[in-house]
């Protein structure tokens, strides 16, 4: 019963959102602000990860390829996992593990110390101000740090290939290249504006339904992430089926 | 209706209440409240705490709903008016919050010039000059770019209180303008309040539980009790009441007159 109220809930915060959006002018400094904020302070850590989880699949695909001798398939592995799978995935993950919850949380405190009350007194719609500006950025920068994660994946994997494990690096990009398309970084970019989308209006959402006090502003961030990373695993597996099922 | 709760005439009503009732689960917090505001008067809204003061300031604002009744803002009903219509009819407030309700992310002198960015097509020159004459209003001149997190909790009321008046609102919403400040602190809330009143002209609607403070600032005074209002009279006949209630809490809070 609480599901479905919660579900309600938010379909009508969803529906606030986009009506508000529609009906005035887009706030094009705040959202490239929030563009800004997301995606280059987001990088770093997303380069780091990136290339680790890169230099890991190379590792792991070369373990699992040698024994039948087809160690020369691992361009092929680290194409077809990390450019449609794990790159989109983990980028998900990681914004909305720091972009997601600084959301939750900012707008959480931001109810609880009525700053979101003073925004409707001073006749300044809070969706539009709080949520459009981070929807859109999150919306436009999310693919875009898919497809640096996905260079600095098959990059970080393809040193390993060559300078730890010396196999040689020509092939290795060739069965890269030939195993994905435009297509697949196209889905992948979908991916990622999709898994954005439900980030920014999930955190949001938790962030304006937050319970009172302290207390409820670390929940609110903490179902934030979890309810983000749970909502992306999900609409994955499905995008996955519609494109490549 | 008792004895105790004077009818102010339409005419000279800016804001009506009529037969509001508002419930949180099993919690009546609002029970059948009438009441109105009179125009470019200052009226105090007492009572202990959890009666309802400050819902029945948000249900003023549209912020809540009454669960039946009405709230006539001029000739319009917040109480059914759509989200177009009633941020219009925001834009006839200013409210200073508990807190302040300041962005910690600007500072002071961008808070109080918030509105007019939102609201206005002023350059930011013109913002920044008259957020600068609103902060000088309220004796803070020259703090127009200390960081609002730098603020003490007296100075962040001020901002607030600016930051309520820079629209040049016709009615201005006080929620506990005295909370957590000390005795003198408060005393300057109270004395610019007084002071804004006069140069402004403004209605200025006024929660709190400080008796004191209600009698310096405010020309009526309602008395707020399990949720219904028990007395609303001129100031001078409010501090008199035989109302059992009201001589109860004038004596708890007055106690050094009696």
């Amino acid at each position: 019963m609480n599901t479905l109220l919660t579900l309600g809930q938010f379909g009508i915060f969803a529906g606030r959102v986009v009506r508000s959006s529609f009906t005035h002018k887009l706030p094009v400094a705040r959202t490239i602000e929030e563009a800004y904020r997301i995606g280059v302070r987001s990088l770093p850590i997303l380069l780091v990860i990136s290339f680790f989880v890169g230099t890991n699949l190379a590792l792991q695909g070369y373990v699992a390829f040698r024994p039948m001798g087809a160690q020369q398939m691992l361009g092929m592995f680290v194409g077809l996992a990390g450019v449609r799978e794990l790159a989109p995935i983990m980028v998900a993950a990681m914004v909305s593990a720091k972009a997601g919850t600084e959301m939750a949380s900012q707008i959480a405190v931001m109810r609880i110390r009525e700053q979101i009350d003073a925004l409707e007194v001073m006749a300044v719609d809070p969706y539009v101000y709080l949520v459009t500006p981070r929807f859109l950025g999150i919306v436009l920068v999310l693919p875009a740090l898919t497809i640096i994660s996905i260079a600095t994946l098959i990059g970080s994997a393809w040193l390993v290939t060559v300078y730890q494990l010396g196999e040689p690096g020509g092939p290795f990009l060739a069965l890269v290249w030939n195993t994905t398309s435009g297509t697949d970084l196209m889905v992948a970019g979908i991916k990622g504006g999709l898994f954005g989308s439900f980030i920014c209006a999930v955190s949001c959402f938790c962030g304006f339904t937050s319970p009172p006090g302290p207390a409820g502003v670390g929940r609110a961030t903490n179902a934030a992430v979890v309810i983000s990373a749970v909502c992306c695993a999900i609409l994955n597996y499905f995008v996955s089926e519609v494109a490549y099922g | 209706m008792t004895d105790n709760v004077d009818i102010i005439p339409h005419q000279d009503a800016i804001i009506r209440l009529e037969n509001v009732s508002k419930r949180f689960g099993d919690l009546i917090v609002l029970d059948d409240v009438s009441m109105s505001f009179e125009r470019g008067r200052t009226t105090a809204i007492i009572g202990p705490s959890g009666t309802g003061k400050s819902v029945l300031l948000k249900h003023l604002v549209g912020l809540l709903q009454p669960d039946s009744g009405h709230v006539w803002i001029g000739d319009v009903d917040m109480a059914v008016a759509n989200e177009k219509l009633k941020y219009a009819t925001r834009r006839r407030f200013g409210m200073l919050f508990q807190d302040g309700a300041l962005f910690d992310s600007m500072s002071a002198g961008d808070n109080v010039a918030f509105p007019l960015l939102h609201h206005t097509t002023m350059s930011a020159e013109e913002r920044r000059a008259k957020a600068e004459e609103k902060l000088a209003l309220v004796e803070l001149k020259g703090l127009y770019d200390r960081p609002t997190p730098a603020l003490s909790g007296g100075q962040r009321k001020r901002v607030g209180l600016a930051r309520a008046i820079i629209m040049e609102p016709e009615i201005v919403l006080f929620d506990e303008p005295n909370s957590g400040l000390d005795p003198l602190t408060s005393d300057t809330i109270d004395e610019l309040i007084g002071k804004m009143k006069a140069a402004l002209g403004i209605t200025f609607i006024v929660i709190t539980h400080d008796i004191v403070s209600a009698e310096a600032i405010a020309d009526r005074v309602g008395m707020l009790w399990k949720g219904k209002l028990v007395a609303y009279q001129e100031t001078s006949k409010f501090v008199h009441s035989t109302d059992p209630v009201v001589k109860r809490f004038l004596e708890r809070n007055l106690g050094h007159r009696w």
